[in-house]
């Protein structure tokens, strides 16, 4: 699903630079939902950004999808985020006069897609993270887990091949976080790659692999949970 | 997807309404301006009857003492602008223009034969017959009178609608008296209404923002009559002088208007050729003394010499342009902090999968709204602005007025007519998207991971 060869992201600046990722090498298999951790200022937010293609990266080789996605366009990079990458942040970043309605909405839009379709994808991604009865909330009008669903529920509408999340309970006290925890497994369960970057160890423990970064490279891998292969997957587009 | 924009762009303005308000603000100042130097512009400049820029001239003579310029003359290159009673008959014999017309301004006394109104004073145009043919003038009732009642003057008067209106209730009054200064004149004609704009034919006084006369009669009664002329009489020789009404026929002094109407150009150059072989002619007995600068000249660059529209309107007009751009930046460096504000929203969009284009169409489509929005208050602002012109410049002429044709011409300098509306309108989306297309344009250009942790 995602393959990094020797990836590497330097950020400069007149009189710095800041090598964030160092010949990163590693593979992610369909299905799988890998934790990232590390320190903070390790790469972890960087890695995240480049394999959901919001950064480019300087120098290696990275596949998404069967598809080498180093060097492709703006616009390519920003179709492929819309079709096939979710995103879910520790943030929630909701968009905040939007209700929640139109806040998962926001990426079918930039799909083009027809309004039936949306409706129906929209308040099947709602029924799925339990926020139905709560679609003409405004973000303001719910709870920090409830948002995070709002964004969960934004990140699969658009049925992603992957999702990315990071720190996606970072927010949230435990009961809520284990709430998210519950719902992203539920969601990689179903089929969908998920790469979770986390400060909790307990969480990273509940996944199949573990990812440490140090410094920008991975420094140890733990597989706890090998990923089993599924007969079938549930997608929100069957 | 455009409803998709205009409902963002909508709840962007909605959520920071003051920063909203302050640039609406910002673009209805500056149309309200620029709208407002137009319309005063528009109104000067515009031209009275374009379609006949290639047959109709003024023809001027240079009659002057050869002698330097006197400092008040504003544009000493320029011949004067009347012609000496002497020179329009000569001019007069001409067979080149299909009509030719020599005139002047004059005032009589109306004594209606309805004695429930009292003798009123009218502005008289003493000119010859081809004056209706030549400058266009529609007519209500009847027409002009024949060349052969100019001379040996006949009895005639042209009304405008108004004096027609107050004499005879508007009538058909064709063949009806009418009481000039004690003599009594038949009704041959009633012209519609008619406001050449400006009265280019005659810019004596107010620089031609002035309605048409309001009677009409041969120009053989100007000198029968000795009626004087109502505008500017000037000796232009410095051994001539006016001692007296008839000194005006014999005197080197200019007084009337002279016009031409001609087939096409080629007429116009020969006509020329003719006024400067009359010039030359005239030289040989001690006139003309400089050499020949006589122009026949179009409306357009007849208007250009008397500075119709003069340097304080250009001035006006750009300083309504510069004040437009000046609240345009105000409204760009506005626009741009209210895009940066809301960037981290735009870098969740570009995460989500909005291309660059996308974000920049967005925005721009907003910069678009509060454009038009902020043509719509300027439109408003305009319309009180030139509310208050008119009653600071014209409330005592409207006041004193009670020709609707004159209240008409005053009303038209501060009215905002449909090109004008239309100008307010493209000036509005221009002014929009001329403060917005740089922040719109940055704000697309911005890594989409930038603020995603800080939003």
């Amino acid at each position: 699903m995602i393959e990094m060869q020797n990836v590497s992201k330097v950020f400069r600046t007149a009189e710095v630079q800041t090598h964030a990722l160092r010949d990163l090498t590693l593979k992610v298999e369909p299905g799988e939902f890998v934790a990232i951790t590390g320190h903070s200022g390790s790469g972890k937010t960087t890695f995240l950004n480049v394999a959901g293609l919001l950064e480019e990266l300087d120098g290696g080789r990275y596949t998404f999808d069967g598809q080498d996605v180093s060097r492709l366009t703006d616009n390519q990079r920003s179709g492929i985020r819309n079709e096939k990458i979710g995103f879910i942040f520790q943030g929630f970043n909701l968009i905040p006069d939007l209700n929640v309605y139109h806040n998962v909405e926001a990426p079918l839009h930039y799909r083009r897609m027809p309004g039936p379709e949306r409706h129906r994808r929209i308040t099947a991604a709602l029924d799925r993270v339990g926020l139905s009865t709560r679609m003409k909330h405004i973000p303001s009008q719910l709870s920090g887990g409830q948002q995070q669903r709002v964004a969960i529920a934004r990140a699969i509408c658009g049925d992603p091949r992957v999702i990315l999340a990071d720190e996606p309970t970072g927010n949230l006290d435990t009961t809520m976080s284990e709430q998210i925890m519950e719902l992203l497994m539920e969601i990689n369960a179903a089929g969908t790659t998920i790469l979770m970057v986390t400060h909790n160890p307990e969480l990273a423990q509940r996944v199949h692999r573990q990812l440490h970064i140090v410094d920008g490279r991975i420094d140890q891998i733990h597989q706890f949970n090998p990923l089993q292969r599924r007969p079938a997957a549930t997608s929100l587009a069957g | 997807m455009f409803i998709h924009d205009l409902n963002l762009a909508f709840r962007s303005l909605r959520r920071n309404p003051v920063l909203s308000a302050l640039m609406i603000a910002a673009i209805a100042v500056g149309i309200a301006a620029s709208m407002i130097s137009i319309t005063l512009y528009h109104a000067r400049a515009g031209h009275p009857i374009p379609w006949k820029d290639d047959k109709l001239f003024a023809v001027t003579l240079d009659i002057r003492d050869d002698e330097p310029p006197r400092s008040f003359e504003r544009h000493p290159e320029y011949p004067p602008f009347q012609v000496t009673y002497q020179d329009a008959r000569e001019l007069y014999k001409s067979d080149i223009p299909v009509h030719s017309v020599v005139m002047f301004r004059s005032g009589q006394v109306v004594t209606p034969q309805n004695k429930g109104i009292k003798p009123f004073g009218v502005s008289t145009r003493v000119t010859t017959a081809d004056f209706f043919t030549m400058f266009d003038v529609p007519f209500l009732y009847g027409g002009g009178w024949p060349r052969s009642d100019d001379d040996a003057p006949g009895p005639v008067v042209v009304l405008s609608r108004f004096i027609n209106e107050k004499i005879f209730g508007g009538i058909n009054s064709v063949g009806r008296q009418v009481v000039l200064d004690g003599r009594s004149y038949r009704v041959v004609g009633v012209m519609a209404a008619w406001m050449p704009r400006p009265k280019y034919y005659d810019l004596n006084g107010w620089g031609g923002w002035e309605i048409p006369e309001e009677v009409f009669i041969p120009y053989g009664w100007g000198r029968a009559l000795k009626l004087s002329p109502h505008g500017n009489t000037s000796c232009v020789r410095r051994n001539a002088k006016i001692d007296g009404n008839d000194t005006l026929f014999t005197q080197e002094c200019v007084w009337l208007q002279y016009w031409i109407e001609v087939r096409n150009l080629a007429d116009r150059d020969r006509y020329q050729a003719f006024v400067d072989n009359y010039a030359n002619e005239q030289r040989k007995h001690g006139r003309f003394p400089r050499k020949n600068n006589n122009r026949v000249v179009n409306v357009p660059t007849w208007l250009a010499m008397w500075d119709v529209v003069g340097d304080d309107s250009r001035t006006q007009l750009a300083l309504g342009f510069i004040f437009l751009a000046v609240c345009i930046l105000n409204t760009l460096g506005l626009m741009l902090a209210k895009f940066l504000t809301a960037a981290p929203i735009s870098g969740l969009r570009r995460a989500l999968g909005a291309r660059r284009a996308d974000i920049i169409r967005q925005h721009i489509l907003e910069v678009i709204v509060v454009g038009l929005l902020g043509g719509a208050v300027g439109m408003l602002l305009t319309l009180g602005g030139l509310g208050c012109l008119k009653v600071l410049m014209f409330s005592g002429r409207l006041a004193h007025s009670n020709n609707p044709d004159r209240i008409a011409l005053i009303q038209s300098f501060v009215h905002m007519d449909i090109p004008v509306m239309l100008a307010a309108i493209g000036l509005s989306l221009l002014a929009g998207v001329l403060a917005g297309l740089y922040p719109a344009w940055r704000i697309g250009r911005l890594a989409p991971a930038t603020f995603l942790k800080t939003q």
